[in-house]
């Protein structure tokens, strides 16, 4: 198969990049529903000596080389939900409800969480970072410094008050929280 | 102007570069085609490299960096650098952003930083044999590489006045170089074994596709386990005969470890080997105290038996979880310095059943497949129709921190690169303003096992219940493997893109500063003063 020109490089870009929310996985590999896994593959693969980042690597048009990035990228995406047996279980039933894409927001979504999150007051949740710094330095007198301060402004956060005990009891100082 | 690829080995390096279609490695100074990784630094600002660097690991330890592909990219208080702090001679302390920083005699020196002399010095070995400027070069990394020290190794790329076209698996360098596939679809394993590392690696190569199936490794696990094994039986030989053990002494303890090295490759070529290291320590007599030795090959096999039995052990885990048996497997390449070692390849060929490939120099065969890499990147778009393309994976999961200690993972390991992958989450307090994304490599459910690359906040998140807000959460990785993340507000559009402020490495004006420090400091190399290496005699006697 010959390689593809810059221009015929560009035009599939073109051609692609605005609709490519639009095509299942099955229409970006130009292959049916039913295609085995092993035929899927060698689509992927034809796909790929062509539209590989590599292939287009010195190309100068930044904007055409992320969109061509931006295809392979999703053509990679589907070539792995569709060779994966149960994913491509879950893609096919998300797809007869007209969904093109297999992302994970399809499952159970979790906060990203750090500790200060449920500390609502700003300078407690900024004395609070310190203390965590000093913790993560082993400085436990000023942890407790700081977690003494987050704490008078918000004296019934548990987490202030769990991460000031920790603290103490690494200075070595009996005495819990004692929480209001 | 040339493009070149390059080994950068734990214990040697190797440069290449393709010259009318042929692959040409460059020769070290000294003879060969290995440059050890070794920079030696002086009070007066000179650098030495090569086996004039070897040499003053002798004479100056405290200044002479070796090993440093350990520490690249790792923050000091990390497992391994504080590991290699308990081990190494030279003085590393804890830098701006938790990097290992080594203490020379002038200055304090970041580690890519460090192996950006080291890049240099290969970089200028180069142009003096090719007569002609070398502007860009395919490095290759260890698969099992995570994403901090993929940008380090960059880093010190760019601190040697090197456009990095490329940061490439090393097993995958191999595998292009035997320039296998052909029209046939083969299942290959790549067993490298270098003088630092060790990692297997199963691809898939069809036609001139090769696909990365899975890798795994051991960082930590290499050759040098094997000097160390035979120093300690030299060292015990030594105490036997004098009483004394020379490891406590830190010259005699570097110059056992380069003997060590010498039987080790001998014993790969004969049964026997047997000799006098003359001038090891000093008696209490003040007289000079000389080891004779008589090592079987078995002795040594008896030593080293656990370190190879770790690699199969490594080996069968990454064919179990592609589930794939040693049967299955089409063609083993050997790669590195260390599968000379006869016990290697016999267990090798036990495991897999099948006698494996050493046809390619194994210690310049990942060098020959980055030529050719940088060769086929330097003229994409031109007529490539016999060029090989690669489709490499992730070489770990990667995941964020989410409540309760645990790594929510975004990406698995083994997926074909370039990839993107968008989660949705949702705040988890009332009026929560910003967002904190950690993120990590792992394949733990616990954040804290796995290793934290760095984090990215979301800030001005606008006043609503918890769980109204939507944050897009987006991980993209390149073909060099490297991370971005993207967080957005969903409703607000605000987003913050962040190559990940990685722990352990160079800002982007620490490196901008070392690139300029370096080019007008960089001094010619002379390869006419080097030193003799007295030391070494004696161990002639091995060659007969």
């Amino acid at each position: 198969m010959p390689r593809q020109t810059p221009e015929q490089l560009a035009n599939f870009a073109k051609h692609m990049y605005g609709k490519l929310d639009q095509l299942s996985y099955y229409d970006l590999l130009g292959v049916s529903s039913g295609t085995l896994s092993s035929d899927i593959r060698t689509a992927f693969f034809r796909m790929s000596d062509d539209l590989h980042p590599d292939r287009y690597h010195t190309m100068a048009d930044r904007e055409l080389k992320e969109r061509l990035e931006t295809i392979y990228a999703r053509i990679c995406e589907a070539y792995r939900v569709l060779t994966t047996p149960e994913k491509r279980t879950t893609y096919d039933r998300l797809l007869s409800e007209g969904k093109k894409r297999l992302t994970s927001t399809d499952r159970e979504s979790r906060a990203p969480q750090s500790p200060e999150d449920s500390i609502k007051h700003e300078e407690a949740k900024k004395f609070f970072r310190l203390g965590m710094l000093c913790l993560g330095r082993k400085d436990f007198k000023g942890a407790v410094m700081n977690f003494n301060f987050a704490r008078s402004f918000e004296p019934q956060s548990a987490i202030i008050n769990q991460k000031l005990g920790e603290a103490q009891a690494a200075l070595g100082k009996p005495g819990g929280p004692g929480a209001k | 102007m040339s493009v070149v690829g390059i080994d950068l080995g734990t214990t040697n390096s190797v440069i290449a570069t393709v010259r009318d279609g042929q692959v040409v490695v460059v020769p070290a100074a000294h003879g060969g085609y290995l440059h050890p990784s070794v920079v030696s630094f002086s009070a007066d600002g000179l650098k030495y490299f090569s086996r004039e660097g070897v040499a003053r690991r002798i004479v100056d330890p405290k200044y002479t960096v070796y090993s440093g592909k350990r520490l690249i990219g790792l923050s000091f208080r990390s497992k391994e650098v504080q590991k290699a702090v308990a081990r190494l001679p030279y003085e590393l302390r804890e830098g701006n952003n938790e990097q290992a920083v080594f203490v020379g005699p002038d200055r304090t020196y970041t580690i890519p930083e460090v192996s950006g002399l080291l890049l240099g010095y290969l970089r200028q070995c180069c142009e003096l044999f090719l007569g002609d400027t070398v502007t860009g070069a395919v490095i290759t990394v260890p698969a099992n590489f995570n994403d901090a020290q993929r940008r380090a190794t960059i880093d010190a790329g760019r601190i040697a006045g090197l456009d990095v076209l490329r940061v490439l698996n090393e097993p995958t360098a191999a595998a292009l170089a035997y320039g296998l596939g052909q029209n046939m679809s083969q299942r290959i394993a790549v067993y490298d074994f270098g003088g630092g590392t060790f990692d297997i690696t199963i691809l898939q190569v069809e036609g001139d596709v090769f696909e990365v199936l899975a890798t795994g490794g051991d960082t930590f696990l290499g050759g040098d386990d094997m000097d160390t094994a035979l120093l300690n039986i030299l060292a015990e030989l030594f105490r036997a005969e004098h009483g004394i053990d020379p490891r406590q002494e830190q010259a005699a303890h570097a110059r056992l470890l380069i003997a060590a090295e010498q039987v080790k490759c001998h014993l790969s070529e004969f049964p026997e080997a047997r000799g006098e290291l003359k001038n090891i320590a000093i008696s209490s007599q003040g007289e000079q105290l000389a080891l004779r030795f008589h090592i079987a090959r078995n002795v040594f096999e008896t030593a080293i038996r656990g370190l190879v039995s770790r690699t199969i052990q490594t080996t069968q885990e990454v064919l179990a979880s592609v589930g794939l048996a040693a049967s299955q497997i089409d063609d083993v390449i050997m790669v590195g310095g260390t599968t000379r070692v006869p016990l290697v390849r016999a267990e090798v060929e036990r495991y897999f059943g099948r006698p494996p490939r050493t046809d390619l120099n194994p210690d310049e065969v990942v060098a020959w497949g980055a030529a050719i890499q940088a060769e086929n990147l330097a003229h994409a778009g031109e007529n490539l129709a016999n060029h090989a393309v690669l489709l490499d994976v992730t070489p770990r999961a990667l995941g964020i921190a989410v409540a309760g200690g645990f790594a929510e993972r975004i990406l698995d390991r083994n997926v074909p690169v370039p990839v993107e992958q968008t989660r949705i989450f949702t705040t988890s307090a009332d009026n929560q303003s910003s967002v904190r994304i950690q993120v990590c490599q792992g394949e733990s459910r616990r954040f804290d096992e796995n290793v934290p690359l760095g984090e990215l906040e979301l800030t001005g998140i606008p006043p609503a219940r918890r769980g109204e807000i939507a944050i897009e959460v987006t991980f993209r990785v390149d073909t060099n493997g490297i991370l971005r993340v993207r967080a957005r507000d969903a409703a607000t559009g605000a987003a913050r893109e962040a190559a990940v402020n990685v722990r352990g490495g160079m800002s982007d004006v620490e490196v901008a500063e070392a690139v300029e420090r370096q080019k007008s400091q960089e001094s010619p190399i002379d390869d006419s003063t080097l030193p003799e290496l007295a030391e070494l005699e004696g161990l002639e006697e091995l060659k007969d």
